[in-house]
């Protein structure tokens, strides 16, 4: 699947991936984690959304979305 | 007019849209780029959005608020991209028949949208450096405020 990230996450992680082997968020935290430590004080706060709509912790991903990681909104 | 945009906010093309024979009160809020912030001086402003699903939020917010209050008129944009000192970042505007539900609404909309909506600010300051979100009650607590109506 297609991770896409923003604002502070895209200097952590990099803007878009591809990634394996995970199939919730929780595993895709771990793998994010894994990927860079420095984003552990940041996903506790971040949402996750397949196209248009949040998803949650039941969510089963299929394996060819796109996963956007939504950090703390900082509009305004 | 798209509720996310790239391109510069017109805040009088916005005021002309607010007026409404039943409403005797407008409120336009304009937040706008400040040239200082944590003890640095701020060269621009440049924000990023998913900006389909803002849009969706945005448009939640304001029937939300229609549904709250008799609002005779309702709007609210948010600037992404660069943004120089002084632009408006974002607007909201309020029409009611008194002034108490458009300043009540005006402040409701503003609040759930910079803490709803994804959209990010990156400070851009003089000295080279920059942050993210540092506005942000997530990672700053003593940013965190409440709205209370």
């Amino acid at each position: 699947m297609k991770i896409k990230t923003f604002a502070v996450l895209k200097e952590h992680l990099g803007e878009e991936f591809e990634m394996q082997s995970v199939v919730n968020i929780e595993q895709l935290k771990q793998a994010l984690l894994h990927r860079n430590p420095k984003v552990a004080a940041l996903l506790p706060s971040c949402r996750f959304a397949v196209e248009q709509a949040f998803i949650n912790k039941e969510t089963v991903f299929q394996g060819n979305e796109t996963i956007y990681i939504i950090p703390p909104s900082s509009g305004g | 007019m798209k509720l996310v945009t790239s391109e510069p906010i017109d805040l009088n093309l916005l005021m002309s849209a607010a007026h409404h024979p039943e409403a005797g009160a407008v409120v336009l809020f304009s937040g706008e780029a400040r040239n200082h912030a944590h003890g640095k001086q701020v060269q621009y402003l440049e924000y990023e959005a998913h900006e389909t699903l803002a849009e969706i939020m945005i448009l939640e917010i304001i029937e939300t608020a229609k549904q709250k209050w008799d609002l005779k008129f309702v709007s609210c944009v948010h600037r992404i991209g660069k943004v120089g000192i002084s632009e408006p970042a974002v607007c909201v505007l309020t029409a009611s028949a008194h002034r108490k539900e458009a300043y009540t609404a005006n402040q409701y909309i503003i609040h759930r949208v910079k803490h709803e909506v994804p959209i990010w600010k990156n400070e851009v300051f003089e000295d080279g450096t920059h942050m993210w979100g540092g506005n942000c009650s997530c990672t700053n607590p003593e940013k965190h405020e409440e709205f209370v109506e």
